[in-house]
């Protein structure tokens, strides 16, 4: 298959302007306008359907309202008050996380949350941001964290070097679970159209049936990796609290 | 791949961090508050309408109260006005029988005495027109004089054959 065809293609980053500052680029790219668009999208949305001196909801706002009590409800179950300092956070990265999937889902728009730089960068801030709390909260005790209490200390040594390599290996999890769900679900779509293209006659109905059912179910998926990459983040601010 | 593909790494992160970081204070300052406000008012709306519910419903209940007290009050001085009234109207109605009596039994009386007055007064007079009536006949049969004393006496004789 040819370069130009590749379900791959999709992918690729395209800048609209070349700028440079010092040695770096920061060309603003099609990345970049998707990115753009997902915050104008949020910021607009949930600040245009909000009317602050309603007392009962129009639809809109009961949508707004219902992400506000979703989040919301998920911190505080996980992690519980200590949970809402956390909030503006959570909920950014949430709705960042989702309307960039779905944004990514509208035909000819880029996915950014599919760039695995993009998901590691915020599976970092995650990580980064969790680690400073659990040193802030526990001080050097925060080392215990990697001690399993209740079992035989010869398993320690082994113990311990594992639990490092999950305490460490979470951002890579975090960020390639979003990322490899987001990439396999637009390669399929595409592998697919290719092949509605090429089958000859009618029978290229098929495959743009399952195109049609694969495109409901990459709309739950980006809903559900939005939900998981914030409960992860939940659970790792709650891990930073109760270290066992 | 394009995503390993360092040429634009430097770029999506820049543009990551400030779409990211406008969005994240955006709605930190913004969005959120302005939700949580709503949402606060309207629970608190909800919980003061609910206060004001129930304080309205103990008064209603109150006043339902009250009213059936009054009703039973009413409803005992009704019955008890109209036993009381009853009763009087009794004591009069029975004052007024007694009074009647006594001025029907007078005027029996008085009717009783008139007719035996005038049955006596007719008695009387029957018995003087008998005795002229006899005299009168023994005058135009008779050639001998009868006295007056001996009719009376065959006159009551007679009365008191045909009695």
């Amino acid at each position: 298959m040819a370069a130009k065809d590749s379900p791959l293609k999709q992918f690729e980053i395209v800048p609209y302007s070349n700028t440079e500052v010092g040695s770096y680029d920061i060309s603003f790219t099609n990345s970049s306008l998707s990115m753009v668009i997902t915050v104008a999208v949020i910021t607009l949305f949930l600040t245009l359907t909000v009317n602050p001196r309603s007392i009962i909801p129009s639809r809109m706002q009961l949508i707004s309202e219902l992400m506000y009590n979703f989040i919301a409800q998920l911190l505080s179950d996980t992690v519980g008050n200590n949970g809402k300092k956390y909030f503006p956070f959570v909920f950014s990265l949430f709705m960042f996380v989702l309307i960039g999937n779905m944004v990514g889902m509208v035909p000819y728009q880029f996915t950014f949350t599919s760039h695995i730089i993009v998901t590691f960068a915020l599976a970092a801030v995650v990580f980064i941001g969790v680690t400073i709390l659990g040193f802030v909260n526990h001080g050097i005790k925060f080392f215990t964290f990697f001690y399993i209490p209740g079992v035989p200390f010869y398993m320690h040594p082994l113990l311990i070097p594992i639990e490092v390599i999950s305490y460490l290996s979470r951002p890579i999890s975090l960020s390639v679970r979003l990322f490899a769900n987001m990439l396999a679900g637009h390669t399929l779509l595409k592998v697919f159209a290719g092949f509605v293209v090429a089958m000859p006659f009618f029978t290229g109905a098929l495959p743009l049936a399952f195109i049609v059912a694969l495109t409901g179910l990459e709309i739950l998926i980006a809903f559900l990796q939005a939900y998981v990459f914030a409960i992860l983040t939940c659970l790792y601010i709650n891990d930073a609290y109760h270290l066992h | 791949m394009p995503q390993l593909n360092p040429e634009f790494f430097v770029s999506q992160l820049f543009w990551l961090v400030v779409t990211f970081s406008f969005l994240f204070v955006f709605l930190w300052r913004v969005s959120l508050p302005r939700i949580g406000n709503v949402l606060e008012k309207r629970e608190r709306k909800i919980t003061e309408d609910l206060t004001a519910a129930k304080e309205l419903q103990a008064e209603a209940s109150q006043i339902q109260e009250e009213i059936e007290n009054q009703l039973k009050q009413a409803r005992t001085d009704a019955s008890e006005m109209i036993k009381s009234s009853s009763i009087a109207l009794q004591d009069k109605a029975q004052t007024e029988l007694k009074k009647l009596d006594k001025e029907l039994e007078t005027k029996i009386d008085e009717s009783a005495k008139a007719i035996e007055k005038s049955k006596s007064e007719s008695v009387s007079q029957i018995q003087k027109q008998i005795h002229e009536i006899t005299k009168l006949t023994l005058s135009k049969v008779a050639t001998f004089n009868v006295s007056d004393d001996e009719i009376k006496k065959a006159v009551s004789n007679s009365e008191r054959s045909i009695n």
